[in-house]
């Protein structure tokens, strides 16, 4: 791209930017959204723990905290939202652990505030009840609060497919793209990117753990934001089955939370220490692995270590204490006109509907012309995920295309079909694939598949199997063909 | 294709499955059938274009390839029925597979019996967790070898390898023929994890530094990686704070154990020992389910390829009479127990009527030490090594001489090696 121009551009391709764009294409008007990565919610939406809705934020749900009532408000677009898309939404619930009385006076607390505000779908639940819902979990304690509402997404594939649904309704996306200057004059924006610029009258501003260094583009520095960081470890499918509600204790250390949920795929995460961290180091330590299994172990308390199959570290951006932990970024600049910030920090996936409504409404606010565009369909149809049907579609895909019949990951049972459709899709790279097909997501890692994938997205792509990248720009998985060192050392 | 009236069904066609195979079929099943995954027989011996196989069994140092070829040809000419490229998805308790590929589609399969060869996998960077950043360059040793061996890439140029498994160790010889240069191997034990061979033709011949009780404790690169931070490490494997060195690198291989694939063998009910991490089996590796039998690496992680099919030979000959509904004799049922520094023995039960080869592995490098089986059988033994299995023959009339209905096998130390 040379010189584009748009109304909207939309900075990130988030869960929160994607959600935005896909709420713009229902109305008429040139949308355009960029996304530095080469795929789509590889930032802090990839690193969320797929709960939709913690019970921390029903629970301390108070109506003047902008943060809850999104989160509140989001609660029943979300599961139409992933029907529409085509991806998965599971309700689980809720079990927050209590441990002695204190800490049941508290949420006996929190409990008839939320009532007070129409809240009333948590309910006390003792120990022999407790045990007989989980059966693994510590028998300290005196008993549990139940929220039979909470779900779990899978926060990746809700992205691709608001990404996937914006671009059928009209919205230009656009991968690889980084904004690097943006200037302004009365009338529109001039945004610089690595790939050209493009003209637009009005910003959203969804850079995610970049969206304070963006407003700061534009002079806009109307909020500061602090990254945390946060730790992820995924266990064994073997022992899906030890849970099935979202377990969640309160912190004995504070800047601490305590999380074991199942995901949507079969496997069960925990998810722990919260620290400040340098952004975008999304490193992992042996401390902060330590402490996540000591934690996890406060719920299941012989969980072995050997399950766990991978960790990660992820951000979120918190608001300064002054502001509080409870508030988050949704509005437009003071200070420049057309131009509006997104960030929701914790949890930015169960505020995305809402959120995405209401900078639209603030979009409108600040002179967008919202035009109802009659074609807008809502409905995405996902690709096949051959492991989740049933033995007669199964039969049926692998008649249709017979590459549905060849498995390339086993761990995960995905086909060397889905992984062509991904490639389809737009996936590009090994983390692409693994994202939206689960290929190298299992228990061992990719080893068997890896050189497998490679291969099929070489061939796809018709490139060279050194071009391929783990996840673009510099992350070659082949430097050297057989023998290129050796000739070099002649 | 014929697929009804199947009576041994083999998972899997590697150094197990196909020795289990050709023995059921030279035991008088009419209808054997593998059931292999990969495009072509052999399962990972492929990728192992090294020699050193076949020194037991063949009494001849071949390559993994010439090793596999010499079993397929054999599978070849019994008219065993292979189906490639087809993943078995489910077995059942009662015996029935699925499985599926892009010919058949979905496959149902009611053999008489089953055997389980599916090998094992490698311990992964998410199972180690090795702390620091997420770049591309790390692989498990074994994906690097299918890489440089089958598929023609080298990875990169700078490689340091963490664990000394054999493959790790067979890794760095291979990269730096093919003219990398391996900055270190890192081991987090006093000694290797390996076969004494592989050090000493592998790491020493190539001049390869080996630094025991030494492991990564930090990966470093956003995009490729770039270093890994090594330390040394004390005795309860915890780096040890100013021991830290940062190697630049663009590679890094993992080596740190292999772990026996038995997600089918739980699916069918199968029961698992956590010390082998495979199916409890008896001395005709039956495992717990009626008609299932395993064998290789599925059941333990051997040293040896000869020993995977030596032992699956066993899974193979036994599952062709179970099929023919022979009678097996399985009087007088004897436990195995892992006494002092025994980390496991298979099988877990054996029958006191026959004569049994004994597989066991010690936790602990010791020097100068007995090998005893209750009061049957004493050994002497210079040094015993995780890293090298311990193969113990015991014949029926010692059997015949146990009191009990178990014998714990132990090593009596003599002279404790000291760790460090």
């Amino acid at each position: 791209m040379a010189q584009m121009e748009t109304e909207v551009l939309i900075i990130g391709g988030g869960v929160l930017g994607a959600a935005v764009a896909r709420e713009l294409s229902r109305y008429k008007g040139d949308v355009i959204l960029v996304e530095k990565e080469v795929d789509f919610g590889w930032g802090s939406t990839k690193t969320n723990m797929c709960i939709v809705c913690q019970g921390g934020d029903t629970l301390e749900f108070r109506s003047e905290y902008h943060r809850s009532k999104l989160v509140w408000d989001s609660m029943p677009l979300m599961e139409p939202l992933c029907q529409e898309l085509d991806v998965p939404f599971k309700k689980v619930g809720e079990l927050a652990l209590i441990r002695n009385n204190e800490e049941l006076a508290k949420f006996q607390k929190l409990k008839s505030r939320a009532e007070k505000i129409g809240i009333k779908t948590h309910e006390f639940i003792d120990q022999e009840t407790l045990r007989r819902m989980e059966p693994h979990v510590t028998r300290e304690g005196i008993g549990a609060l139940y929220d039979p509402n909470i779900a779990i997404v899978d926060p990746v594939r809700l992205t691709i497919g608001l990404i996937e649904n914006a671009g059928q309704n009209g919205v230009k996306v656009m991968r690889e793209t980084e904004v690097v200057r943006i200037s302004q004059d009365a009338n529109q924006f001039k945004v610089e990117t690595n790939r050209g610029s493009v003209k637009c009258r009005f910003i959203v501003n969804a850079a995610g753990t970049s969206v304070d260094k963006i407003a700061r583009l534009v002079n806009s520095d109307d909020f500061v934001l602090y990254p945390i960081r946060g730790y992820v470890g995924i266990l064994d499918k073997n022992l899906g089955g030890l849970i099935k509600h979202e377990i969640h204790m309160r912190p004995d250390a504070p800047g601490q939370t305590n999380i074991l949920t199942p995901s949507v795929h079969g496997n069960l995460f925990f998810g722990t220490t919260m620290q400040p961290a340098l952004r975008g180091d999304c490193s992992t330590t042996g401390r902060i692995a330590e402490i996540g299994l000591q934690n996890v172990r406060k719920i299941i308390p012989d969980l072995s270590e050997k399950e766990i199959i991978h960790s990660f570290a992820g951000f979120l951006m918190f608001r300064n204490w002054e502001v509080g932990w409870h508030e988050c970024v949704v509005q437009a600049s003071q200070k420049v006109p057309r131009f509006i910030s997104i960030c929701i920090g914790y949890p930015g996936v169960s505020a995305a509907p809402a959120a995405a409504r209401e900078v639209t409404e603030l979009l409108r606010q600040e002179g967008l012309k919202l035009e109802t565009d009659e074609r807008f369909s809502p409905f995405r149809k996902a690709p096949p995920v051959f492991n989740e049907l049933p033995e007669e579609q199964q039969k049926e895909l692998i008649a249709k295309d017979s590459r549905y019949g060849h498995v390339v990951c086993r761990c995960e049972t995905v086909s060397e079909g889905e992984i062509v459709e991904a490639i389809r899709h737009g996936a590009t790279t090994l983390d692409g694939i693994k994202f939206r097909t689960r290929a190298g997501m299992g228990r061992c890692q990719g080893g068997f598949c890896t050189p497998r994938v490679v291969k099929i997205l070489a061939r796809e792509l018709g490139l060279s199997e050194e071009k391929i990248t783990k996840k673009g720009r510099e992350s070659r998985l082949l430097l050297y063909k057989s023998k290129d060192l050796l000739e070099a050392q002649i | 294709m014929k697929l009804s009236d199947i009576d041994v069904a083999v998972i899997g066609s590697g150094p197990a499955g196909m020795a289990a195979a050709i023995r059921a079929k030279e035991e008088g099943a009419e209808h054997v059938l593998i059931l292999e995954r990969q495009e072509q027989l052999g399962g990972l011996l492929h990728q192992c274009v090294h020699n050193g196989f076949g020194l037991f069994y063949f009494e001849q140092d071949l390559t993994g390839p010439e090793y596999g070829h010499r079993f397929a040809e054999k599978v070849k000419d019994l008219g065993i029925q292979v189906l490639l490229e087809t993943m078995v998805t489910q077995i059942s308790p009662d015996r029935q597979i699925t499985a599926v590929n892009n010919r058949e589609g979905i496959l149902r399969l009611k053999p008489k019996s089953i055997v389980l060869a599916m090998g094992c996998r490698e311990r992964s960077r998410g199972q180690l967790n090795v702390p620091g950043t997420r770049p591309a360059g790390i692989f498990t040793a074994g994906t690097a070898q299918r890489f440089v061996n089958v598929e023609g890439w080298i990875p990169g140029k700078k490689v340091v390898i963490l664990g000394s498994g054999d493959i790790g160790m067979i890794m760095a010889r291979r990269l730096t023929l093919e003219g990398a240069e391996v900055r270190a191997v890192a081991e987090i034990l006093p000694y290797i994890g390996g076969l004494t061979r592989n050090e000493v033709q592998c790491l020493h011949d190539f001049h390869i530094p080996l630094l025991l009780e030494h492991t990564v404790t930090e990966i470093h690169g956003q995009q490729r990686l770039e270093a890994v931070t090594i330390a040394k490490v004390n005795k309860d494997k915890k780096p040890i704070n100013g021991t830290e060195q940062m190697i630049e690198c663009d590679t890094l291989l993992l080596s740190v154990g292999l772990i026996p694939e038995n997600e089918l063998s739980r699916m069918a009910g199968v029961e698992t020992d956590p010390l082998t991490g495979g199916p409890v089996v008896d001395q005709w590796r039956e495992t717990n389910v009626s008609g299932i039998f395993a064998g290789g690496n599925v059941v333990h992680v051997h040293d040896l390829v000869d020993d995977v099919s030596w032992e699956a030979e066993i899974s193979g000959a036994w599952a062709a009479r179970f099929a023919r509904k022979e009678e097996m004799g399985k009087e007088k049922r004897i436990i195995l127990k892992p006494g002092r520094n025994i980390r496991y023995i298979v099988p877990q039960t054996i029958s006191a009527q026959h004569d049994v080869t004994l597989y066991a592995r010690v936790k602990d490098m010791e020097e100068n030490v007995t090998l005893k089986g209750g009061d049957i059988f004493a050994k002497s033994l210079r040094v015993v090594k995780p890293g090298e299995m311990l193969k113990i023959d015991l014949s029926h009339s010692q059997l015949r001489q146990l009191k009990d209905d178990a014998v714990e096998l132990s090593i009596e130390g003599e002279k404790r090696r000291q760790n460090g």
